[in-house]
């Protein structure tokens, strides 16, 4: 009754079983728990090879896993995935740097200046409420398709999540400590150094992984639309000839590294505001 | 007992302090007309029931607060704004979570003005003096409420300011630690001989470590009677004369209908 | 993984100098809009006129009142509004579901979560061409994508919010007795129901900005993204600007609705 439910919903709790538990079965309980997450991706991957093997899917729907890697394999060791790879990198590293560095300052600006933020944040969010994807058009025709396109999106992308949580960061600061900055004398500098900016860290952290997230789904999208280099464009480019296998591999690697970086984003981030910062 | 040589100017003198709520002129005032000195090196203690407006006093005194009539003089000069010279103990330590014991006792060093080295002297000397040798390095998430407020009256008490207020600083407290840092309070106090303003609402606490205890009472703030305290510490709160002060300012709390009850 | 606050992932949220959200005050607000608009004017009039790139703000004008009479802006909008609706209808409800599922029981979360997170983090917009392949180029397609965009944020926020409610309130149910549907209906539901709102809230976002990706990449059919890029193509800048602010007005809306929506009925203690 209500006793299973608090055992379903609270795993950490140790409701106690009826009937005896041999040290055997306990064993294989938590070698189970341990191998449950594999289930799924294992049984897709097995039923995928079954399919492809015995003709249940037709190739032009789903190519063969062994097709797949073979072509990842081929890009790699002719040069052409680090190619595209580095294309990729090198926009999501100089559009989100530029997104974030610049976020921070115009975040910083606004939640230290309540003159700024009167004058600057209606037309901020005004800005805001166009998804960065409906910039693309309007931006294709004023910069052109190159490189200034992706790195002017992807640091659109990156900019407006950045900003706001500086903002939020920099305005919020628990007026705790600031009556401790009062007491003890510090100036308006001192202050934003030693007070503000520190308690402001772990929100500025988490719009950080965020911006990133959204700058990798911008990426993705601009080489889809407007690119002759790079992984959105082997997509594209994959799927244009039909050659799926392509398709498959460079998405693939588009999740790979998305999954990367998010992680270590996540690790950096609880770096900067461990359990000290609760 | 090491000899400060506190002045005479280091009085605190609070002369028809009134308080109202901003825009409020009509209502009962948060502080109505407190007249109170305080003498260098005594402590006092305020206990009063919730909403007598003791913890707004403490802030009006510490300079965190400018919104009120009357003067509020200290050492000769009117009180407006925040000093080294009156430090304030809050009753959550409000620490730094981002620094460590050491780095949080120097937040109060930022404008001492004094060199690096006499700097790091005074925070070492401090960690000893409220009992957290070994602890220097650590964060205040690793440390017990207990420790964490030691921390903050070590932070309260590295300037060596003239007057110290403490706000409820054992609120948060069990009544184990609490009992041990009101010991090692009264410790600091005799060895230092500062100024102290203790707020509290724990009568026992109050007679336990003043020289003076002020009674407020509610809506309006004002201040109801004062206690002196004539015993000698430490004082044992088993003793006949510490249980009948307790009881003359206890008696001060109760609601008129329930003093006919206890009759 | 702690799901940001949702005013940092819609960008919605209108911080006033008093720290809170809610409208931005003050005439100060529109010194730049107005500048800005006025600089335009003056620069597309006196300036680069005639430049083919350059369009004034008239010419817009102009353009949005062509568009609106001649039925051009409600079609477009209705189409992209429908198709919207109906993948974040379908992906909200099938988010629920699978995110309720991921709540309540362990083992499901332990099987499908990682698997879930692994999917999660694949860009979305990744998926189209393989979409494109699987279901064409057309509504169909579309909705599909809609779907998936939809999905994910109704089952993360969904997930978590039954997973985050407290063992404190659990214990209440059982010092009553209560029974399992109980327990759900009475206690995991609408203490959960804030983080739930604010899955759909992002769903509502999300499949949005999807729609207009989905209109760039699966050209077939009509939308507001395909008159953009049909401006795009034929470099016509008044089109295009007016399919920006008609873009960006929408957003507006759907926004204000969610969260006057939010307002009224769930205050999200985590926002």
């Amino acid at each position: 009754m209500a006793n299973s439910i608090a055992r379903t919903l609270n795993p950490g709790r140790r409701v106690p079983l009826n009937g005896t538990q041999g040290h055997t079965a306990s064993v294989a309980r938590s070698l189970g728990w341990i191998a449950l997450p594999w289930l799924v991706p294992v049984a897709c991957a097995v039923l995928w090879m079954l399919g492809s093997h015995y003709g249940w899917i037709s190739p032009q729907i789903l190519p063969s896993p062994a097709l797949v890697f073979d072509t990842l394999g081929g890009l790699a060791s002719s040069g052409e995935l680090w190619m595209h790879i580095g294309a990729s990198l090198s926009r999501i590293a100089v559009g989100f740097t530029g997104g974030v560095v610049l976020g921070l300052l115009l975040g910083a600006w606004l939640g230290l200046s309540r003159t700024a933020e009167a004058y600057i944040l209606p037309s901020f969010n005004a800005v805001v409420q166009v998804p960065v994807l409906g910039w693309l058009p309007f931006l294709m025709i004023v910069v052109g398709i190159g490189e200034p396109l992706k790195y002017l999106l992807i640091g659109h992308a990156a900019l407006v999540p950045v900003t706001l949580s500086t903002l939020q960061g920099f305005r919020r600061t628990p007026p705790a400590y600031l009556d401790v900055a009062r007491v003890f004398r510090y100036s308006r500098r001192q202050t934003i150094f030693n007070v503000i900016l520190p308690s402001a860290v772990p929100v500025i952290g988490t719009g950080i992984r965020l911006a990133f997230t959204k700058a990798w789904l911008t990426l993705v999208v601009v080489e889809l639309v407007a690119s002759s280099e790079g992984l959105g464009y082997l997509i594209v480019y994959g799927r244009q000839l039909f050659q799926l296998d392509l398709v498959l591999a460079s998405v693939l690697i588009v999740g790979a590294i998305g999954y990367a970086a998010d992680r270590l984003l996540t690790v950096l981030e609880h770096k900067l505001s461990p359990a000290r910062l609760a | 007992m090491a000899t400060v040589s506190v002045t005479q100017t280091s009085d605190l003198t609070l002369h028809h302090v009134t308080k109202r709520f901003a825009g409020d002129d009509h209502s009962v005032p948060v502080l109505d007309r407190i007249d109170l000195s305080v003498k260098s090196g005594e402590f006092v203690a305020i206990v009063g029931a919730s909403g007598c407006g003791k913890s707004t006093l403490l802030r009006l005194v510490a300079g965190l607060d400018d919104q009120f009539d009357g003067d509020i003089e200290f050492s000769g000069e009117r009180v407006r704004t925040t000093d080294l010279a009156r430090g304030i103990v809050f009753q959550d330590h409000r620490l730094f979570p981002w620094l460590n014991v050491e780095q949080n006792i120097a937040v109060a060093l930022k404008n001492s003005g004094r060199s690096k080295e006499e700097n790091r002297r005074a925070v070492a000397e401090h960690i000893a003096l409220v009992g957290l040798k070994g602890y220097e390095k650590h964060h205040p998430h690793q440390l017990s409420g207990g420790m964490a407020q030691r921390v903050a009256i070590a932070r309260g008490l590295v300037n060596r300011p003239k007057l110290l207020l403490l706000d409820e600083p054992f609120g948060a407290l069990d009544a184990l630690t609490r009992s041990r840092l009101q010991n090692e309070l009264r410790r600091i106090w005799e060895h230092e001989r500062i100024t102290m303003i203790l707020v509290t609402h724990d009568v026992d606490e109050a007679v336990f470590l003043a020289d003076r205890v002020v009674v407020m009472q509610a809506r309006p703030g004002r201040i109801g009677k004062i206690v002196k305290v004539d015993l000698e510490r430490p004082r044992s709160r088993s003793d006949a004369a510490f249980v009948r002060l307790r009881d003359e300012i206890l008696a001060d709390f109760s609601v008129p209908q329930d003093t006919a009850a206890a009759a | 993984m702690a799901t940001p606050s949702l005013e940092l992932e819609t960008g919605s949220g209108a911080i006033t100098a008093s720290g809170e959200p809610g409208k931005a005050g003050g005439w100060r607000g529109w010194v730049i809009p107005v500048a800005a608009l006025f600089a335009w004017w003056f620069v597309s009039r006196h300036v680069v006129a005639g430049h083919g790139m350059m369009t004034s703000p008239a010419q817009v004008l102009h353009t949005a009142i062509d568009q609106a009479r001649s039925g051009a802006l409600w079609r477009a909008l209705s189409a992209s509004l429908a198709r919207e609706l109906t993948g974040f209808t379908l992906g909200a409800s099938l988010g629920l579901v699978l995110g309720a599922l991921l709540g309540v029981s362990p083992f499901a979360n332990r099987l499908i979560g990682p698997s879930f997170n692994a999917f999660k983090q694949v860009s979305l917009f990744a998926w189209i061409p393989l979409i494109s392949v699987w279901f064409g180029l057309g509504d169909v397609a579309k909705v599909v994508f809609l779907s998936l965009a939809a999905l994910v944020p109704v089952v993360a926020h969904t997930s978590d919010g039954i997973r985050a409610v407290s063992p404190a309130l659990l214990d209440v149910a059982r010092v009553f007795h209560y029974s399992e549907l109980q327990t759900v209906r009475y206690v995991v539901l609408p203490a959960a129901l804030p983080s739930i709102f604010t899955g759909i809230y992002l769903a509502l976002i999300y499949s949005w900005l999807a729609t207009l990706g989905a209109e760039y990449l699966l050209v077939a059919g009509s939308g507001i993204g395909n008159t953009l890029v049909d401006g795009s193509e034929q470099f016509r800048m008044d089109l295009v600007v007016f399919g920006v602010i008609v873009i960006g007005v929408t957003g507006w809306a759907l926004n204000a609705f969610a969260r006057a929506i939010q307002q009224r009925w769930f205050r999200d203690p985590s926002a």
